[in-house]
């Protein structure tokens, strides 16, 4: 009877286990489906290649599209010269434990700071505070800033993963600090940075609560032509045709631009993970 | 090292020493100095609806016109959204984990791991977008609701944003137990299902306990899916345990109503109050899965 009872229970226990899992990968079929079947349909040249019309219900995403591009690009260039800073300060020159958890703390509390929040920041801090009214390149530095602890903690870890002997097999050949660091250091942490930064730029790309207050506008926007002024982006723009969930025309376009946001995410995070895959084998 | 060559300035170093000093000690400056940045800029725009509305901020009636801020209601939303995605996200997501960790072989780890950074890249307004066109519909539907924009569909939402979180973290928790255990435990004759719950289980405790903190700061910080679908009615409903109404959670709040209020105004002041009650829930979140739990070095597997 025991025995029966042990079995039965595995048995139970397997079943609950496989229908979580069944149910799981429904929802990942039906989540990817939903998004490409819906996408695709609105899907073309015309529309990608077009800009938006009539609030967004006609028309295409070619302004979005560069938008959203231009917005991470900047992104990518504020972000990754102060995250190789930190990441070097990290591992070569903060040597007290006590430091170091305080440093994990502000990394890994920043990494967890609401994007509504990084949102309000912005808002008070760049369109207040510093009078730069709605600014794209303000939007760009609230996402650096915010992807900020993703690129540190992947250098941080490319660089402290390579083995001491480098350094010191440098600093015997006479090499300075900084000479270490740029010569040794940094070409082969450059892997772990960018890697942090593609995964980075993929979160970034998606991000509405962030910019949405500091960066974008809803219409009448084509590319800036100077730092200052709004931007229209992927995320923003499917949010604005989200809320006219009862039109059908804006709703097929907000699935064409939900289609090719999710490809640019797909494709950052697919460049992140071959590079991810390189620094695995690295020090094998 | 690809035998590259080292070359020697030694005019320039002690320069470059200096500015490249300079450089990294500043950039670190930066990056430590914006999370307090953040949290001044956020405790000073709050301090007016903090200094004057005292503990009216902690009642349930939120009406600027009448200069009532209670962000009660928010809270309530901002919770029971939490708790909602989370009592579906727990139990689904560590049956999954276990699943992966301890029933599918080694070498499909990888794809898995793959399958669920794809579904946690999937853009927040996605989710929103899809909650909008399908989820509230459904539940509408199936519950004959005037709107199916209701706090059990933002909670039903967001379990499935905080899912892959959850399993991945949950997956690599029962992985860090050592096989030694489950072995030794299958020499004495034990079943799967008891190995598992009374062995990998047990010792996979804080790190899971971990996971969970971390996937419950996500789902509190989360805002344009649930923005989309929660309804926006503050409201505390009358009776607490019914979820099958419009409610209003503290990023919802901000997200719909803060670029409409006028710049350090009482309004935006008690906006902002919400903001930094938001942080500082999620900042003491993070700090207890730091300090008690080891969350390691998992930002981005």
């Amino acid at each position: 009877m025991n025995r029966n009872s042990r079995y039965a229970a595995n048995y139970l226990f397997t079943a609950v286990v496989w229908s979580a899992v069944i149910i799981c990968c429904a929802l990942l079929c039906f989540l990817l489906s939903t998004i490409i079947w819906n996408g695709v349909y609105a899907l073309s040249f015309k529309f990608l290649l077009s800009p938006a019309s009539g609030f967004g219900a006609n028309g295409g995403i070619i302004y979005q599209i560069t938008g959203s591009i231009l917005l991470i690009a900047v992104t990518a260039i504020i972000s990754l010269p102060i995250a190789l800073g930190v990441a070097i300060y990290k591992s070569e020159f903060l040597k007290s434990c006590r430091l170091q958890r305080l440093s994990n703390l502000l990394i890994y509390g920043l990494n967890g700071v609401p994007s509504v929040i990084f949102g309000i920041f912005g808002l008070i801090f760049f369109v207040n505070l510093l009078g730069a009214g709605i600014s794209w390149f303000a939007g760009a530095i609230i996402l650096a800033i915010m992807i900020l602890p993703t690129i540190v903690l992947s250098t941080y870890q490319a660089i402290n993963s390579i083995p001491t002997i480098y350094r010191e097999s440098a600093q015997a050949l006479g090499l300075d600090t900084w000479q270490i660091i740029t010569r040794v250091l940094l070409p082969q942490g450059l892997d772990g940075a960018i890697t942090g930064l593609l995964i980075g730029l993929a979160r970034a790309i998606g991000e509405t609560a962030p910019i949405m207050f500091v960066a974008t506008a809803f219409s009448g926007v084509d590319i800036p032509d100077s730092l200052n002024g709004p931007i229209t982006t992927l995320p923003t723009h499917i949010l604005a045709l989200a809320k006219q969930a009862t039109d059908a025309q804006a709703l097929q376009n907000a699935w064409g631009a939900g289609l090719v946001l999710l490809c640019l995410v797909m494709l950052l995070g697919f460049a992140a993970l071959m590079g991810r895959i390189r620094l695995k084998t690295r020090w094998q | 090292m690809k035998g590259k060559k080292l070359s020697v300035i030694p005019v320039m170093s002690a320069w470059s020493n200096r500015i490249g000093r300079a450089y990294i000690l500043i950039s670190t400056l930066i990056s430590a100095i914006i999370i307090l940045l953040i949290a001044l800029v956020l405790f000073i725009y709050s301090w007016e609806a903090i200094s004057q509305q005292r503990a009216d901020l902690f009642t349930s009636i939120w009406n600027p016109a009448a200069g009532q801020f209670g962000i009660l209601a928010m809270l309530y939303g901002s919770l029971m959204v939490t708790v909602i995605a989370l009592a579906i996200a727990i139990p689904l997501g560590l049956a999954t984990a276990l699943f992966t960790s301890e029933m599918l072989g080694v070498r499909y780890r990888f794809h898995v791991k793959f399958l669920l950074e794809l579904l946690a890249g999937i853009p927040s307004v996605l989710y929103g977008l899809i909650g909008v066109a399908f989820f509230s519909v459904w539940l509408g539907d199936l519950f004959d609701l005037q709107s199916g924009r209701t706090i059990l569909t933002a909670g039903i939402l967001l379990a499935i944003m905080v899912l892959p979180t959850i399993i991945t973290l949950g997956d690599d928790a029962l992985h860090n137990v050592p096989r030694q255990y489950r072995e030794a435990a299958q020499g004495l004759g034990l079943y799967p299902h008891e190995v598992i719950i009374h062995i990998v289980l047990p010792l996979a405790k804080t790190d899971i306990a971990g996971a969970v903190l971390l996937a419950l700061g996500r789902a509190l910080g989360e805002t344009m899916a649930v923005m989309l679908v929660i309804g926006g009615i503050d409201k505390i409903p009358p009776s607490l345990v019914n979820i099958m109404v419009p409610g209003q959670t503290i990023t919802s709040k901000l997200g719909r109503e803060i670029e409409e209020t006028a710049f350090a105004s009482m309004h935006f002041s008690a906006l902002i109050f919400m903001g930094l009650a938001l942080l500082v829930m999620v900042l003491a979140l993070t700090a207890i899965a730091q300090h008690y739990f080891r969350p390691g070095l998992r930002l981005y597997e």
